[in-house]
């Protein structure tokens, strides 16, 4: 179909009309989160912020600083006390120690798996591991048995081994949870490089370890950015182990303190500009790996979910 | 020590990381969840043995049928909607036209967005009174005079208003699924099909639909198992009310575990989701096996 027909007319109404469909919740909390509170909350909603402001950011990014100073001037001066209040009452939650805190996961997580991942892929294609088939069947067992259906022994297990309540916890579970798809994308990678590259690399007397990083890993990128991408995606989106796992204020992930905003809040608005300034925080991080590597997070994603 | 002998002992090493994570993370706790599933775990002391009995006071759990019939409502409803969705827009995104990298990549951003993030922003579109989604619903006559929508009011519109989310959230994973399976059908067919003066419909129909159904197999068996793991949409969005009306089988569980300190009937819980979705799963990869 060459010529142009009313049917590509059609075709690209569509397409637009499902793009502005599938974009507008994206904007529509972007613009929300700069909007003045008067704006946010109307009930003539306007479809671009006429007036921006930081303000929201600037409450959950700088909650801690914040309600110390308001603490502190509550304190001191009585007299101005109605004033000061109007100007800092805070509601609900910081997310900068969450955020730190979700990228330490996220961050440990990316760097264990590939380690344990590589390695694993390593031995079970190129090496003449024993029990070379029988291992990658158990390193991919997990994919029968979706982990959400042992979070009870799970945080047994966590609990006796005394990492509830910590980073390392989670950062364990989840490169756990990475390694059927990361062992498996490592192999499908060190599969395809030809054998011969890392004999002549062994006739120069390199080790195994010199030969994985200099000759093998940089013909595997693509594999291996698939399963950075993934890793990140897992940890970073991750709620339920957070939530069960993780107790303490100070060790609070970015979802969970977004859910503390979500529920509390005296005032309304603020309670809505602050979650979706953290929507758009926890949101950020993310995008920006789509931007930048959205071929691998569309393998790695439906990959995970295809389970090959 | 012989050369052979050397890279074996590498291997071993090597893999070992992973053998270890594999064993403490998920084969114990897959054995330990059969074990405690069959014991009852007072605060204090030691597990004691008591067979089923933690089955047994489950099934006979009002609020696990509650669950599970919710869990099971839910999966029925979001599947087709899910896949309506997935199927059109992969349909689109598989023309020969400019554009369609474009459309591709955009229909697939709400993907990577977390379960968390798109339930707290559908949240604010859900919002009383001034949600954008509830100013359309009222300027469109719904909630009548006194314009006081409220979607979480009943456990149905909540539901849908979660399917929404959903099918918003999750069809781009979907899409991708069928569009491989698209691409995989040879042009021969269609230009048969065009060749016998079919219309677009009927080559859809005739052609496309039956050629792509190992792909429309493995995405809807994806929605299930997806649906019957949900717990972040409801727990966000909802919180399992109006009166318990939207609370899923892992909420339940969770429940069960963490609010009320029942381990033993939550693994039992565990058990039985983990058998529903190994079933699944199972019928999955065979049909992954048989079609590609």
């Amino acid at each position: 179909m060459r010529r142009y027909s009313s049917d590509w007319y059609w075709y690209y109404a569509i397409n637009y009309t499902l793009v502005i469909i599938i974009i507008f919740p994206i904007y529509w909390t972007l613009i929300s989160s700069f909007k003045k509170p008067s704006e946010l909350i109307t009930s003539e909603p306007t479809f671009y912020p006429h007036d921006l402001t930081l303000q929201y950011y600037d409450q959950i990014w700088n909650f801690d600083r914040l309600k110390r100073l308001q603490d502190t001037e509550t304190e001191d001066s009585d007299s101005a006390g109605v004033e000061i209040e109007s100007k800092f009452r805070l509601d609900g939650e910081g997310v900068k120690r969450p955020f730190i805190n979700s990228a330490i996961v996220s961050a440990g997580t990316i760097i264990l798996t590939i380690i344990v991942c590589t390695f694993g892929g390593y031995a079970l294609t190129v090496l003449k591991t024993p029990l070379k088939n029988f291992f990658f069947l158990l390193v991919i067992l997990p994919i029968l048995i979706p982990g959400i259906s042992l979070i009870i022994p799970l945080y047994k297990l966590l609990k006796d081994l005394g990492l509830t309540n910590s980073h390392l916890g989670l950062i364990l579970i989840h490169t756990c949870g990475m390694l059927p798809l990361g062992v498996f994308m490592m192999r499908n990678a060190f599969n395809s490089i030809p054998s011969s590259l890392r004999e002549v690399a062994m006739l120069e007397g390199s080790s195994e370890l010199k030969i994985i990083t200099s000759v093998m890993l940089p013909l595997a990128i693509p594999g291996l950015l698939t399963v950075m991408v993934f890793a990140m995606y897992v940890s970073w989106n991750d709620y339920i182990y957070a939530f069960i796992f993780i107790n303490s204020p100070e060790n609070t992930m970015l979802n969970i303190s977004l859910m503390k905003i979500a529920l509390g809040g005296s005032q309304f608005e603020m309670k809505w500009g602050s979650l979706t300034a953290g929507s758009i925080v926890s949101f950020l991080p993310i995008i920006i790996f789509y931007t930048f590597l959205q071929q691998y997070f569309v393998r790695g994603v439906t990959g995970s979910a295809v389970k090959e | 020590m012989s050369r052979l002998r050397k890279e074996q002992l590498v291997g071993l090493l090597m893999v070992s990381p992973a053998l270890i994570l594999l064993a403490v993370f998920f084969l114990y706790p897959l054995v330990n969840s059969f074990y405690m599933s069959f014991h009852k775990w007072p605060l204090f002391g030691k597990p004691k043995w008591v067979g089923l009995d933690n089955y047994i006071f489950m099934f006979q759990d009002e609020r696990f049928w509650e669950s599970l019939k919710f869990t099971f409502v839910y999966t029925l409803t979001v599947t087709p909607m899910l896949f309506i969705v997935a199927l059109g827009t992969a349909l689109l995104c598989n023309a020969k036209a400019w554009g369609t990298t474009f459309f591709r990549s955009i229909y697939f951003l709400p993907v990577v967005m977390s379960f968390a993030t798109a339930s707290y922003v559908w949240l604010w579109l859900y919002s009383e009174m001034y949600g954008v989604i509830i100013y359309a619903l009222e300027f469109f006559g719904f909630g009548g005079e006194k314009k006081n929508l409220n979607v979480w009011k009943t456990g149905t519109s909540s539901m849908w208003a979660v399917n929404a989310m959903v099918t918003w959230k999750f069809s781009g994973i979907q899409m991708i699924i069928l569009i491989a399976g698209l691409q995989a059908i040879r042009d021969d067919y269609y230009e048969a099909s065009k060749l016998m003066g079919a219309s677009r419909w009927q080559t859809i129909w005739n052609v496309t639909l039956p050629l792509l159904r190992p792909s429309i197999a493995l995405a809807l068996i994806l929605s299930i198992a997806g649906s019957i793991q949900a717990y972040e949409q409801f727990v966000i969005m909802t919180r399992g009310g109006p009166s318990n009306s939207t609370k899923t089988l892992v909420m339940h569980t969770v429940d069960m575990g963490f609010d009320y300190f029942k381990l033993g009937p939550a693994a039992s819980l565990g058990v039985i989701i983990m058998i529903i979705l190994f079933v699944l799963t199972v019928i999955q990869l065979r049909l992954f096996r048989k079609n590609y």
